[in-house]
């Protein structure tokens, strides 16, 4: 995919930034405002995919590599998987929620019923929100890059 | 008018009908017919978990198995394509 | 009849006649386009049902990134319809 005009890349160039922290908003509050680790990670990689069409899949490929993205990806499923083993390890079961009540990390523990934000709850579920929120950002964005990327030298041997 | 065109509009009309069925059997928005589960989750999120955000609880701690099914189904997905276009890109 | 509950009958209407047209169409890129249409109403139909979480999810996968690879297949394929 060639790059596109200048008035687009400029547009892009401006949206960009706006899109990414709404984003990683949703990924960092997931505990306490509506969305997650799925929703803001497909939100994040919305913006990198309006990076590609803008610039073209070869100057974007030669930023970020997708064995890179890939390693990103496998990072956030061995992430997500070591916390549910470490539930394991220092709770009862797989999945235990074992940081909450806890004086570490995340470990407050809120009234009960509808009270203001307090970022440090929610015990594994921030850790988990982050890494399930790699995992997708790395996952969709490299579908997209490697079918652009894919096509268009195709298309130019095929000539 | 041909056989299959009569089979089609056969079909059609069955599956018309179950759908009107099915929306006329609905109960009204908000209402559920078991809610205790409902009840249990919305009471005890906040001190079991410690979230507020009683849907970030129940996909990530009640029914955490689900939420690894999902992530493995999204690694096949990838691994797939990188497979497929990984040998397109190399003609 | 409120306004919310006027909202509640015009978008699924737009959602079905949006779907209806990107069966129609012949062009390949513009019945693309009717789909992302459709998957935009769908998501405000999840906000006004209070489900905002679903919404966002419905946004970002169904309007932005199906879309991009909808359009980069029909970049390596042809643009329109064949005559079956």
């Amino acid at each position: 995919m060639t790059e596109m005009s200048k008035i687009v890349r400029t547009i892009t160039s401006i949206t960009f930034p706006f899109a990414m922290i709404y984003g990683l908003y949703v990924i960092a509050h997931g505990h306490l405002t509506p969305g997650g680790g799925f929703q803001g990670g497909a939100v994040v990689a919305s913006a990198c995919a309006m990076i590609l069409v803008a610039f073209g899949s070869k100057w974007t490929i030669d930023k970020i590599k997708e064995k890179k993205l890939s390693a990103f990806e496998s990072l956030g499923a061995i992430g997500f998987i070591a916390l549910a083993l470490l539930g394991l390890v220092f709770g009862v079961a797989f999945f235990n929620n074992f940081l909450t009540g806890s004086n570490f990390l995340f470990g407050n523990i809120p009234p009960t019923g509808s009270v203001f934000a307090d970022i440090n709850t929610g015990g594994v579920l921030p850790l988990m929100n982050f890494a399930v929120g790699l995992k997708v950002i790395a996952g969709l964005f490299v579908i997209v890059l490697v079918m652009a990327y894919a096509t268009t030298s195709f298309k130019g041997v095929k000539k | 008018m041909s056989t299959r065109n009569i089979a089609a509009v056969i079909v059609f009309s069955i599956v018309t009908v179950f759908f009107i069925f099915t929306a006329l059997l609905m109960h009204s928005f908000g209402v559920p017919d078991e809610s205790d589960m409902d009840d249990y989750i919305i009471e005890n999120t906040q001190e079991e978990t410690g979230a507020n955000n009683g849907v970030t609880a129940v996909v990530f701690d009640y029914r955490g198995f689900d939420t690894l099914g999902e992530a493995t189904v999204l690694f096949t997905a990838v691994a797939a394509v990188i497979m497929i276009f990984r040998r397109l890109k190399n003609d | 009849m409120t306004f919310l509950e006027l909202l509640h009958i015009i978008v699924p209407i737009l959602t079905v006649a949006a779907s209806v047209v990107a069966v129609l169409l012949k062009d390949l890129l513009a019945a693309v386009i009717a789909v992302a249409a459709m998957s935009l109403l769908l998501s405000l139909e999840f906000y006004i049902l209070q489900a905002p979480d679903v919404a966002i999810a419905q946004a970002g996968v169904g309007a932005c990134l199906t879309t991009a690879i909808f359009v980069i297949a029909i970049r390596a394929t042809k643009r329109m319809e064949g005559e079956a």
